[in-house]
């Protein structure tokens, strides 16, 4: 029975497997296959219980992160099949990029279903492994000086991680969730420090490859000069699957000083991305400071808990949706305009109209306007922080969220409405993803009440 | 007694220094694969200069003929107080404890410098200002090494350091004290103008020490000359008798010990001649602006024994 | 203290005074060799630990040690230093070498500062300022230096900080210990094969990329 929670792992391993075979020809076809395979597997076990082995904790949140993973994973590689034939020169054949996509996934797949600190770490740290080539597909200097920075920085932060999953073993004599659940209210008071002291590393560690604010550097990097499907499979998933080892954390260690120590990195995290998101000159870094944004917001919800968690996850969820559907579009973007700049972009609604009219929805989703879920997630967490922290604290809050809104919204009505600076072109059938993707950012509003049933009790019923 | 002893500290210094200087030049040429000058070559280049007379600056005042004479007193000084001979306080060991030492050198060194101001000489000034330059970064070391060997030994008098160190093993063989050890011995090479720091060659890029004593002839040079031997000597016995091997120096006034540690004592300094040498040979010299980084990395490890006595809690 | 605090205390500062020297040095292949005697250092650290604890588990983990960073890895970074290896050489450090050398005595300082703050009352030991010092060292070297492999042996010099903290707590579970060794392989294999990309196309190394500012 444990066998069919392992089913989207199996799919992606497969999938992996045979991509790496040279004589296959059919790569794309098979990633689409296992890909379908993962995500129809996922949605199965949203209606399964629970399950607590020595090896596997999958709860609600776990079956959360496994269907949006293999959503995006599915757009991603269809799209990818679009996108990779542009790459001018590329790094290695489509074969070694399908393969190396669909272990990217397993490796993210794997992380959120573990039961073990360690094993998580572990995880995570192959995440760095197996994206980073990814990133370096189109090879050019700029592209691999991100990668390297993408390696290096990620990996230092992770070591820190790993000081946190020590101090945490050292303090609980298990790395088990199922057990270090249960396990801190009976923990002496003079392993408080040390505990305190395991989560605000542990915090940072993770954060580095959430792109949390003081190790976030690497990530305009990585996310600007990747493959789009790649930047979106960063964005949507890795950074939340990173969030989630915090968040088992916080859950582990709900200490009170930890909880702020979240807050405070997250709030910052915001205010960074408010002030960058102002003068960007490239539309992919620019998305991707809002990435940070979110990601931002989505900690402060985890840090307070109860509600705010919830609307964390709905935050998590619509943005993995949208930003994922931003990337494809931008990617469309630089295929026709052969740009990666804003200024020299003008004119999409006039010249590629459902890119263009999405690209703003889009914008719109990720920056959390009202009928998207990501708006739904903020209201539920500025409220909580009103009732934590009082009016100032959300007032400011509130504030860096309306300037990255403003910041980035500026910008992309700026690509999307403007004179023209190129011939009508025509549109790739390939845009029904990216608008797929948007309407189910959308429908993640009106999915809340399930959202919330699957986090509390489990399953889908 | 402690009186004669002092009196045959003094001459073993004055009279062995040249010796040892000739000694590092013979093995350097040998390791050269040349036949090199005789070991007591130093000798007689002393006695020629004796011979020859005294020429001066015009610009000069008197203080540049004074200035070798003073220097040349100061470090005789130095050897009446510092334990080469003996483990045990003469006559005069009283004077200074090992910071006011420190602080003799220093005034010695102040002399040479504003006696090389005054001869006017563009050579002698550019020696003058890089002296000062890498001395006020490496006097500090030397105080944080002497604070180290005090908080040792809970005092600043060489010869109780050379005995704690003779009679604890444990203190011996630290950490904290193989690190100030070190320390010691990387500005040892600055303050006596070794290899990777200065060399004495002929061109005047490089100069240092040598540029400072360029406008001195005759008498003065050989004083000045002499004193450098002498502050090298006493450097070296200071490094093998309080840091680096403090065995076997004799703890109690006994004529005959004293004699045979005489020729241990040379036995040692040979030894520590043998390094020079070896560091001699094998490393080029650093750019100016490099000595800085060379200085650098002698503070951080005498800052490290700091550390490591705060890690250990300050017992061995 | 006892005769395994002592050696790691030896082996502790003997570590930090080779990442001091690392600083100091410019030439990449001293570089990678310093850090190949560090490793061994580590794993004689660890031969005596086992030897005097009798853990075999412990000698497994001192011979993986030396094989594979005292050895491996280093023959693998040579490897890759393949255009004119002696003359290979850090050419624009972002902080200035002495300077380098003094911020990492400060973060030596700062290191032992933090830790008896901090956790010293836990682990009622001095030594576990040792290991984070070592951290924080790594992570300068990573910030001070442009060569990718001085940064990726900062990073090596992190995870040899991270086995020194083994020492002072209790080891993870074996199949935790396992997946961590893993890792840090493949991320040092990935590190080479983008350094070796990196050299490839990068022609001189101190451009500017307009494109990963701001």
């Amino acid at each position: 029975m444990e066998f069919i929670y392992l089913l989207p792992i199996l799919f992606s391993g497969l999938g992996s497997l045979l991509c790496i075979l040279p004589f296959l020809k059919f790569e794309e076809d098979i990633s689409v296959i296992v890909s379908f395979g993962a995500l129809f597997s996922s949605i199965y076990i949203l209606f399964l219980p629970n399950l607590t082995t020595d090896f596997f904790y999958i709860d609600g949140l776990s079956k959360i992160f496994l269907v949006m993973t293999s959503a995006v994973y599915v757009a991603a590689v269809i799209f990818s099949i679009y996108y990779i034939e542009h790459i001018q020169n590329k790094l290695f054949q489509s074969h070694f990029y399908f393969f190396l996509l669909n272990t990217f996934v397993l490796t993210m797949l794997f992380t959120v279903i573990l039961n073990n600190l360690g094993l998580v770490w572990v995880a995570v740290e192959a995440t760095t492994v197996t994206s980073a080539l990814l990133i370096s597909t189109e090879n050019d200097e700029a592209t691999i000086e991100a990668t390297w920075r993408y390696v290096i920085i990620v990996s230092a932060g992770l070591i820190i991680s790993l000081i946190a999953v020590i101090f945490i073993y050292s303090s609980f004599k298990t790395l088990s969730f199922a057990e270090l659940l249960k396990l801190y209210p009976g923990l002496p008071a003079s392993m408080e420090r040390i505990t305190y002291f395991g989560g605000v590393l542990g915090i940072i560690g993770f954060g580095t490859k959430a792109g949390i604010f003081p190790m976030h550097t690497w990530l305009p990097d990585a996310h600007g000069k990747a493959p789009s499907p790649i930047s979106a499979l960063f964005s949507a998933v890795l950074l939340p699957v990173a969030l989630f080892a915090i968040e088992r954390i916080l859950q582990a260690i709900p200490n009170d000083g930890v909880k702020v120590f979240a807050f405070t990195l997250g709030l910052l995290s915001i205010a960074l991305a408010a002030f960058m998101s102002f003068n960007q000159v490239y539309y992919k870094r620019m998305f991707a400071y809002s990435s940070i944004d979110n990601m931002g917001i989505a900690l402060i919800g985890l840090s307070l808990g109860g509600y705010a968690f919830v609307g964390s996850v709905l935050i998590i969820i619509a943005h993995a949706f949208a930003k994922s559907a931003t990337f494809f579009l931008t990617g469309n973007v630089l295929i026709n305009y052969e740009s990666w700049k804003i200024d020299e972009v003008k004119g999409i609604s006039k010249t590629l109209p459902a890119t263009g009219y999405s690209l703003f929805f889009g914008s719109l989703a990720v920056t959390g306007t009202p009928p998207f879920g990501t708006f739904l997630g903020e209201l539920l967490i500025l409220v909580a922080i009103f009732n934590t922290y009082g009016v100032m604290i959300t007032l400011l809050t509130g504030l860096f969220l309306a300037m990255a809104f403003i910041g980035i919204n500026y910008q992309t009505l700026r690509m999307v409405f403007s004179e023209p600076n190129r011939e009508k072109k025509r549109e790739n059938y390939i845009v029904v993803i990216p608008i797929i993707n948007l309407l189910l950012a959308l429908a993640v509003t009106f999915a809340s009440p399930l959202i919330y049933n699957i986090l509390f009790n489990g399953a889908w019923k | 007694m402690l009186f004669y002893l002092s009196i045959l500290q003094l001459l073993y210094i004055a009279l062995l220094a040249p010796l040892t200087i000739g000694i590092i030049r013979r093995l350097e040429e040998i390791v050269e694969s040349k036949k090199g000058p005789s070991i007591f070559q130093e000798y007689y280049d002393l006695r020629k200069l004796f011979r020859k007379e005294t020429v001066a600056p015009v610009a000069a005042s008197p203080f540049f003929i004074a200035a070798p004479y003073i220097t040349f007193s100061l470090y005789l000084l130095l050897t009446l107080v510092l334990p080469i001979i003996t483990a045990f306080p003469l006559t005069f060991g009283p004077v200074v404890d090992f910071v006011g030492g420190g602080l003799i050198f220093g005034a010695a060194g102040t002399i040479k410098k504003i006696a090389a101001i005054d001869s006017r000489s563009n050579y002698a000034h550019l020696g003058t200002s890089r002296a000062s330059t890498i001395g006020a970064l490496s006097e500090p070391i030397i105080l944080i090494i002497f604070i180290m060997f005090g908080v040792i030994t809970n005092t600043n008098n060489p010869y109780v350091i050379n005995n704690v160190l003779q009679t604890s093993t444990n203190w011996y063989l630290s950490l904290i004290h193989w690190f100030a050890t070190f320390a010691f011995f990387m500005v040892l090479i600055v303050e006596t103008g070794k290899l990777p720091i200065e060399s004495h060659s002929l061109g005047e890029l490089g100069m240092i020490d040598q540029a400072m004593e360029m406008e001195y002839s005759g008498k003065e040079l050989a004083i000045y000359k002499w004193g450098g031997y002498m502050k090298h000597f006493l450097l070296m016995n200071v490094f093998m008798n309080v840091y680096a091997f403090p065995y076997y120096v004799p703890m109690q006034p006994n004529l005959q010990h004293i004699l045979v540690y005489l020729i241990i004592n040379y036995l040692k300094i040979i030894l520590l001649a043998v390094l020079f040498v070896i560091i001699q040979e094998t490393f080029s010299k650093y750019r100016l602006f490099k000595i800085f980084d060379f200085v650098a990395v002698a503070l951080v490890l005498a800052f490290l024994a700091a550390l490591v006595f705060y890690t250990t809690g300050g017992t061995v | 203290m006892n005769h395994l605090d002592n050696a790691f205390l030896l082996v502790g500062f003997l570590e930090i005074a080779l990442v001091m020297f690392m600083q100091w040095e410019v030439y990449i292949t001293n570089i990678i060799k310093t850090f190949s005697i560090s490793s061994y250092l580590i794993a004689i650290l660890f031969l005596i630990v086992g030897f005097i604890n009798k853990e075999s588990y412990i000698l497994v983990l001192a011979a993986l040690t030396a094989l594979t960073r005292g050895w491996l890895i280093p023959f693998y970074l040579k490897r890759i230093l393949r255009k004119d290896k002696w003359r290979a050489r850090e050419t624009s450090p972002l902080v200035g070498i002495s300077s380098s050398i003094l911020i990492s005595l400060l973060i030596a300082v700062v290191g032992y500062l933090l830790y008896s703050l901090t956790l010293s009352n836990y682990i009622k030991s001095n030594l576990g300022s040792i290991p984070i010092t070592l951290m924080l060292q790594g992570m300068f070297l990573i910030i001070s230096r442009s060569s990718t492999f001085t940064q990726l042996i900062g990073y090596l010099i992190m995870e040899n900080a991270m086995y020194m903290f083994g020492y002072i707590f209790p080891e993870l579970p074996f199949i935790v210990e396992a997946g961590i060794v893993l890792d840090l392989l493949g991320v040092v294999m990935i590190s080479g094969a983008i350094i070796r990309l990196r050299e490839d196309v990068i022609k001189n190394g101190s451009e500017e990329y307009t494109e990963l500012k701001g």
